[in-house]
């Protein structure tokens, strides 16, 4: 037995490695910039000069504080059209763009200095006094310097380049623009002449080293720290213990409700199998079983919280109390609060756990030793409650082992229609925000609590059923 | 030879016959089945049943079939007249027509009666014809044919996601199951060229037309399954051509040296991994990932839903590969191959069904899920999921509530009901 959960465990190794591989992939492949979305809620690219390059600086800093601009992996297979150092071009944005200018000319040098010039042309414009002869000129070329960062379509760069030069034409002031602009044209020209696209299809290995982004949150996680929310600044460890006391108080009272009615339900629908009592059972559980909780939920809150028809219960949220509000004024509180969600979080475990329990107990009342039972001339009670309940039981036990990962992951619709502050809601907004270290430590402990959970229902098995045995496994 | 094989297709007839009559004796699922197609029927044809193009109308002195010809000019094969580009359909005065039962498209916004007006109130419309009968929402599309076009949706969804899901199940199960740890020989040769052709077959089928791939599908979801497809070519050759390479290679005596691959071991771990993350938050992340669409949501639901039937046929596999008929194949001296996809597949599916009609079932509850919390799909397309939550905003609209997420009701209980007679009529203990 110790030697299987050895076993077991040494393989939880690899797969969570592999998990957490993948959950990273999946979080930097989420399209949006989360320094940026820290920073100015996303729009950074306008002001002055000094505004600009302040805002720079601060995304820069930003970055590097939180180690995004190491390289993401301790390799790469790129194509030699891109570069290996792109990693380093802050702006999300930029960088897909000067990716895509690679892949369609295949020079990455040609690209970088085709996307040095219009930033030192950026820079350049925004230096010129603002005066009113040349303010809108000053905008169109702005504008159109933007279009340049994010397009690789060669018909918008060249209306673009353009309307650039039409811009600088336009007011005398904006004349010393004019050799950079040239250079700018002279690069694109030259990106164009010196296109190679044969680039594209050789691939190319870099390494990388250990200074990575992985390599770094993969060593910090297994030594404990989980890092720092990037919505607010707090230790992802307080978000997730604040967020798992909801979830866990929910689950575990459902739980509870779930065991405490089903079994006898399920007990009692196989006893009286084939009778009419036990198809309507049957048939009501069947029917709760396929209902969408989401649909309950909302129609919960139509018809009974706070909506235009019964207003019993608030529709939404957890209550406000504060630490000074009285015990059981803070318990009604919540209760009525608790209350709708609860039954959504209930009504569906209940169809689940008492078929299962009906079928288990059908299962059992057939054995020989329930045939025994009722030949020695026992009574029926005596038969079904210490004879077939215990062995109908094993299923459900194993179900038990379910609510870890449960617990951890919460009902992410249900949290998110009742506005319940768990760990479902933190980590579908943590999705949405691109807060990574968020998303990586909720995935990575509902993975470790599910690989428990199953080897805990396993040994749970074999606790209660001694026929089952792990320690002399034959092929 | 030829009359063996119709004995063996006799057989399996009978079995299939079998299956048909045990499934008809469960009324509840047999009639689930009827409806289901019923609803199938629905869907297929949802543009007859509620468009605001007429089937047939005569306008100005021209005879149309507009909802036909709506389907020709979307495959580019025909063009509207001039007449009919910006003809408001519903309110053109025709010199006779024949509208469908419900003259509303899902697009359909009828300004007169926006704003939620309920089925039950009086309604702002010409003739009991027009009514909504199951009201309306914010911008007065009607929910009834809202619902129809939804019907088409949720099927498409959950039928295509199991398809995908279906074939990706079979196959690693099946692999996992027959070949187990150690009964796939490979040489050393084949082994590191198949690893080479794989690493260089994918970067240059996918990586490097990553950017073709991606423009493809913005153009169209046809044209990107044709850039797809020819990155799957590209793929194969060069993986096939790798292996080629790795029997060359075999002249090398030390690269000759079998060695067994644990197939069973990384399909399991595989499946481990999936069933790890919570399958919402998986999905949701999954579908953060990509634009919007109902494609991709249907591709990454069947990618994320082929475990349980993996499981099913690696347990279905375990059981055959020991009986008597495999291994008098195997003593035939037929190659495995052969064995698995011609022996012992075919023998193994039919769990399988039972699985695909519950994954149909949560697939549809899945789709629901992902529009009710308005991810993945577009913000334009009208499924259930999206009209129930639009119930969330206007708390007193109860028609948004209870007609759409009764939808969604109906179709998982016909699904879960069907899987549960697949059940009993595939379940040997009820043979006699």
């Amino acid at each position: 037995m110790f030697q299987y959960i050895i076993k077991r465990v040494l393989i939880f190794i690899p797969t969570l490695l592999v998990i957490s591989l993948l959950t990273f992939m999946l979080s930097v492949s989420v399209p949006g910039d989360p320094v940026e979305l820290m920073i100015s809620g996303g729009n950074s690219d306008n002001g002055q000069s000094a505004n600009k390059i302040a805002n720079e600086q601060a995304y820069i800093e930003k970055r590097t504080q939180l180690g995004l601009d190491l390289p993401v992996f301790y390799f790469s297979l790129g194509s030699k059209a891109t570069s290996d150092t792109l990693y380093r071009i802050p702006k999300k944005m930029h960088k897909k763009n000067l990716a895509r200018l690679c892949y369609n000319y295949g020079n990455w040098s040609n690209v970088e200095r085709y996307y040095a010039l219009c930033r030192q042309l950026e820079l350049d414009c925004l230096n010129v006094p603002a005066d009113s002869a040349n303010v809108e000129s000053r905008i169109s070329i702005k504008d159109n310097l933007f279009k340049l960062f994010i397009n690789a379509d060669k018909g918008v760069i060249d209306t673009s380049m353009a309307n650039i030069e039409k811009g600088i034409l336009s007011a005398p002031s904006l004349n010393v623009l004019q050799p950079k602009f040239k250079e700018l044209k002279d690069a694109f020209v030259k990106l164009e002449q010196e296109k190679n696209l044969v680039n594209r299809f050789i691939p190319d290995f870099k390494w990388y080293g250990f200074n990575n982004q992985y390599h770094r949150w993969i060593t910090k996680f297994i030594k404990g720290d989980f890092g720092i929310s990037y919505q607010d600044g707090r230790p992802v460890k307080s978000v997730l213990w604040d967020a798992i006391q909801w979830t866990l108080m929910l689950s575990i009272f459902s739980l509870i409700l779930t065991y405490l009615l089903s079994i006898p339900l399920g007990i009692n629908s196989a006893r009286y199998r084939g009778t009419t009592k036990d198809q309507v059972i049957t048939t009501i559980l069947f029917i709760l079983y396929s209902l969408p909780s989401f649909w309950i939920a909302t129609m919960l809150i139509m018809f009974f919280g706070g909506g235009d028809y019964f207003n019993f219960f608030p529709g939404f949220g957890v209550g406000d109390v504060t630490p000074h509000t009285p015990f059981f004024e803070k318990l009604g509180i919540r209760a009525e609060h608790l209350f709708l969600p609860m039954i959504c979080y209930t009504y569906g475990s209940l169809a689940f756990i008492s078929r299962q329990m009906r079928a288990a107990t059908i299962n059992s009342l057939s054995q020989d030793y329930v045939r025994t039972a009722r030949a020695k001339g026992l009574n029926e009670k005596v038969v079904v409650w210490k004879h077939a309940f215990r062995n109908s039981l094993l299923p459900i036990i194993t179900l038990f082992a379910n609510i870890f990962p449960l617990a951890i992951s919460g009902s992410i619709v249900l949290e998110q229609i009742f506005s319940i502050p768990g760990m479902g809601k933190i980590a579908i907004e943590a999705i949405y925000r691109r807060n990574y270290p968020i998303i990586f430590s909720v995935v990575m402990f509902s993975a470790i609590l599910t690989l428990v959970g199953n080897l805990v229902s396993d040994i749970l098995y074999a606790v209660v059923d001694p026929r089952i045995s792990y320690s002399s496994k034959k092929n | 030879m030829a009359k063996e094989k119709t004995e063996q297709k006799e057989v399996s007839q009978e079995y299939w016959a079998y299956v048909k009559r045990q499934f008809k004796k469960n009324k509840r699922a047999l009639y689930s089945a009827y409806f289901v197609g019923f609803m199938a029927f629905i869907a297929i044809f949802a543009d007859f049943l509620a468009n605001e193009k007429p089937i047939v109308c005569k306008f100005q002195g021209k005879t149309y079939f507009p909802i036909i010809k709506s389907y020709g000019v979307s495959f580019g094969v025909t063009r509207w007249a001039d007449e009919l580009k910006n003809l408001n359909w519903k309110d053109a005065k025709y010199d006779w027509v024949v509208r469908p039962l419900i003259p509303y498209s899902p697009t359909t916004m009828d300004l007169f009666n926006a704003q939620y007006t309920s089925p039950t109130e009086e309604q702002d419309i010409p003739s009991l014809r027009w009514k909504h009968w199951l009201g309306t929402e914010k911008l007065g599309r009607d929910i009834l044919s809202c619902l129809i076009h939804g019907t088409r949706i949720a099927f498409t969804v959950g039928i295509f996601s199991m398809l995908i899901a279906s074939f990706l199940g079979i196959t690693l199960g099946a692999l996992a199951g027959y070949f187990g740890d150690n009964r796939m020989k490979i040489s050393w040769a084949s082994m590191i060229m198949l690893m080479i052709g794989i690493i260089i077959g994918w970067f240059e089928a996918f990586s490097a037309r990553s950017y073709a791939l991606s423009d493809g599908f913005e153009a169209s979801s046809f044209k990107g399954f044709l850039q797809f497809f020819f990155s799957i070519i590209i793929f194969v050759s060069i993986v096939f051509l790798s292996l080629m390479i790795g029997k060359l290679l075999k002249l090398i005596p030390f690269l000759r040296k079998q060695i067994s691959v644990p197939l069973d071991i990384i399909v399991q771990r595989l499946i481990e991994v999936l069933l790890s993350i919570p399958r919402m938050f998986l999905l949701i992340a999954l579908v953060a990932v990509v634009k919007p669409s109902i494609n991709m949501v249907t591709l990454i639901i069947g990618f994320t839903y082929w475990t349980e039937i993996a499981r099913f046929i690696r347990a279905e596999l375990l059981r055959i590969r020991s009986l008597e008929y495999v291994e008098a194949a195997e003593a035939l001296g037929f190659s495995s191959w052969r064995i698995l996809f011609k022996h012992a597949i075919p023998n193994a599916l039919s769990p399988v069904l039972i699985t695909i009609a519950f994954g149909i079932a949560s697939a549809v509850l899945v789709e629901a899920t992902l529009s009710f919390l308005g991810v993945g799909v577009p913000a334009e397309m009208l499924t259930w999921g999206k009209l129930l939550s639009e119930a969330r905003t206007a708390p007193s609209a109860w028609w948004l509530a209870i007609f759409p997420g009764f939808a969604i009701f109906i179709t998982v209980t016909l699904f879960n009901l069907i899987g549960e007679g697949l059940t009993d009529a595939l379940d040997p203990r009820q043979k006699k």
